[in-house]
């Protein structure tokens, strides 16, 4: 049996810069595991060892996502063996043509239990590949996943919503997007590092790229205009008391005991 | 030559940082601030693998190289030196000497538990009377029948207040030359008759636990012996050549972490309507700064490198913690000088930065010890040449 997790190697968000106009800047970002699928791999390793399956990662995109720096470090999460799928024409695409990729991998696979991937890639940020991705395998697909319980025979998936916490069972396969909060995010030690090296790897050729449907460019939504409020900070205590004052005003917060 | 770090040493610097970041540096003003020894960090240094860096797989530890290690040591100097130097002195204090002089018998008994933080090492050399002049050492391990009785004291002992496992150097003899008459010992803190004293109240590294151990008739069992008898001043002094690369790595954390405060206060700190930064004098001294890290980094990887590859490698050592010692004290002070006032006080990092910055021109061997091990090898090398 085997617990796939879908990865991207992405701009590093610690490096992306917000232009003037509010949109993002990943061009000059380090490559790294987006941080939303290290999230993703926490959870998936954790179900793997439930189910007492093989954890495999599985990433599509550029030349660069098969790098030996971009697997290991995708390996050094905790998976235990990577597929990528890694051609030019992957590098940089839209989430339908990334989907029909990485639901290519899953098929390649066999066994396949759960795919697991993160809330969104960290640059695009679209949050559509696992619901196309679903539909690709014909599974159900859920997302805002906090994290899965298996007990025998049965799946239970616990969603964190808006509303509150929903638990569903669910019958696998089925594709699970995780919430972007649903495992703490650590740091790889030192064996995990070193163990990297040994894992195996397996580049897949694709035959034949999806329809594309690039996204052009993505900008924030028009919010109020900053007023330029300015504090006076040299006594802390009354710049504390202004703060509070402002923030109360815009309804920000609300008095002791009272609700929004 | 090729300056690039492999993908696995590239991973561990990222790695280190973003562990130091999230779990080192939140606590660092604090733990200084109460000169509170932080205990609770050894399970997480032992989960990510930092303190069994050299332990082979097979005793449960990472087994990296040497460049690795200094790596890691920089990125916890950065945030944090106190936490750096703990794990320096487990690592290449406690857990390399038994890992090059130990016995089969003693790796197996101590190296896994040392790797998973359950019993952390320390170095016994330094003694009241016999601080750099090792040989000058009082203590002794006076032979019986079937082991040794050790007596004496020791001072600054990095790691005293918490190790369990010590490495112990005293005197099995007064015969022959002085540094023939040292043996080194493994001794466990639960020994009948060894005591450890108050720890120190320092300038710097304050949450570092350097307390005094103190070892009254302490018996230690024949296979307590590491190496051979009369084998001791050699494993010490090997082991401060490989200790000496991880402080100048220490230095230039600190001294790499206080620069980049200070080019984060030159470009936010505004004064004459501009950011400091765009001021010729403050630019000055950040590019001395920087060129100061880059000479120092370039010397303490080729020492580490050199270590690595099994070449001789005691002067490239003591010249990377001549410099980097040295360099982490001037750029910590230049840190302070960009910070202007600010920088005087312990809002600001760099305050505490200038302070732990002095130990690494004085321990595992002072800048003059360092300057007398470079001089007697370029004597000699330069003898042999001609």
């Amino acid at each position: 049996m085997i617990v796939a997790v879908a990865y991207k190697w992405a701009g590093d968000a610690q490096d992306a810069v917000v232009r003037t106009d509010g949109t993002v800047d990943f061009t000059r970002a380090k490559a790294v595991v987006s941080d939303y699928d290290a999230v993703a791999i926490a959870v998936g390793r954790k179900a793997a060892d439930a189910l007492g399956a093989e954890l495999v990662g599985i990433c599509v995109g550029g030349p660069d996502a098969a790098t030996p720096m971009a697997t290991k470090s995708a390996l050094s999460r905790g998976l235990d063996r990577v597929v990528v799928s890694a051609e030019p024409g992957l590098g940089g695409s839209g989430p339908t043509r990334t989907a029909l990729a990485l639901a290519d991998l899953v098929k390649g696979l066999g066994d396949v239990a759960v795919v697991f991937a993160g809330d969104s890639s960290i640059d695009l940020g679209a949050k559509m590949v696992p619901a196309v991705l679903g539909g690709a395998l014909g599974w159900p697909t859920l997302t805002d996943v906090a994290g899965i319980e298996v007990v025998g025979a049965q799946t239970r998936v616990v969603r964190t919503l808006g509303a509150g916490v929903q638990e569903l069972k669910v019958a696998l396969p089925a594709v699970l997007a995780v919430a972007t909060d649903a495992a703490a995010l650590k740091a790889p030690g030192m064996k995990d590092v070193m163990a990297a090296a040994r894992k195996p790897v397996a580049k897949i050729e694709v035959t034949e790229l999806g329809p594309e449907g690039d996204i052009v460019t993505t900008a924030p939504l028009d919010g109020p205009a900053r007023r330029g409020i300015k504090i006076d900070c040299s006594d802390p205590v009354s710049a504390a008391n202004q703060l509070i004052e402002s923030l109360r005003a815009d309804g920000v917060l609300t008095p002791a005991g009272g609700r929004r | 030559m090729d300056f690039q770090l492999t993908d696995e040493q590239t991973m561990i610097r990222d790695a280190v940082r973003q562990f130091a970041e999230a779990e080192v540096a939140p606590m660092a003003a604090e733990i200084d601030r109460e000169h509170r020894t932080p205990l609770e960090i050894i399970p997480r240094l032992a989960e990510q693998g930092l303190l069994g860096m050299f332990v082979p797989a097979e005793y449960g530890g990472a087994a990296l190289d040497q460049l690795s290690y200094i790596i890691a040591v920089e990125e916890l100097a950065r945030v944090c030196a106190t936490t750096s130097v703990m794990v320096e002195a487990h690592n290449s204090l406690a857990v390399w000497p038994i890992l090059a002089y130990g016995t089969d018998a003693q790796k197996e008994a101590l190296l896994p538990a040392m790797a998973a933080g359950e019993a952390m090492g320390a170095f016994g050399l330094t003694e009241p009377g016999a601080g750099t002049d090792v040989a000058a050492m009082t203590s002794t391990a006076r032979p019986v029948d079937d082991g040794y009785i050790l007596n004496g004291q020791k001072v600054f002992i990095t790691g005293g207040g918490y190790a369990k496992t010590f490495v112990v150097f005293a005197k099995t003899t007064s015969e022959g030359p002085a540094h023939r008459q040292i043996s080194a010992f493994i001794v466990d803190r639960d020994t009948a008759g060894f005591s450890v004293g108050e720890g120190e109240r320092k300038m710097g590294i304050r949450a570092s636990s350097t307390p005094p151990l103190m070892f009254s008739d302490v018996y230690l069992p024949k296979d307590a012996l590491l190496g051979r008898e009369g084998q001791g001043f050699e494993i010490a002094m090997k082991t401060l050549d490989g200790g000496r690369i991880g402080i100048a790595a220490q230095g230039l954390g600190i001294a790499q972490g206080a620069f980049e405060a200070s080019v984060d206060y030159a470009n936010q700190r505004v004064q004459f309507g501009r950011p400091i930064g765009s001021l010729q004098a403050i630019q000055w001294i950040l590019a001395d700064m920087s060129t100061d890290i880059e000479a120092g980094r370039l010397l303490t990887d080729r020492a580490a490198w050199l270590e690595g590859n099994g070449e001789p490698h005691a002067k490239a050592a003591a010249q990377a913690k001549l410099f980097c010692g040295q360099l982490a004290s001037r750029v910590a002070g230049q840190a302070i000088q960009v910070h202007g006032g600010n920088g005087y006080t312990e809002a600001y990092p760099v305050e505490r930065a200038y302070r732990d910055a002095k130990i690494t021109e004085i321990y595992e061997g002072t800048n003059e010890v360092q300057r007398l091990v470079i001089a007697k090898q370029v004597l000699t090398e330069r003898r042999v040449g001609a």
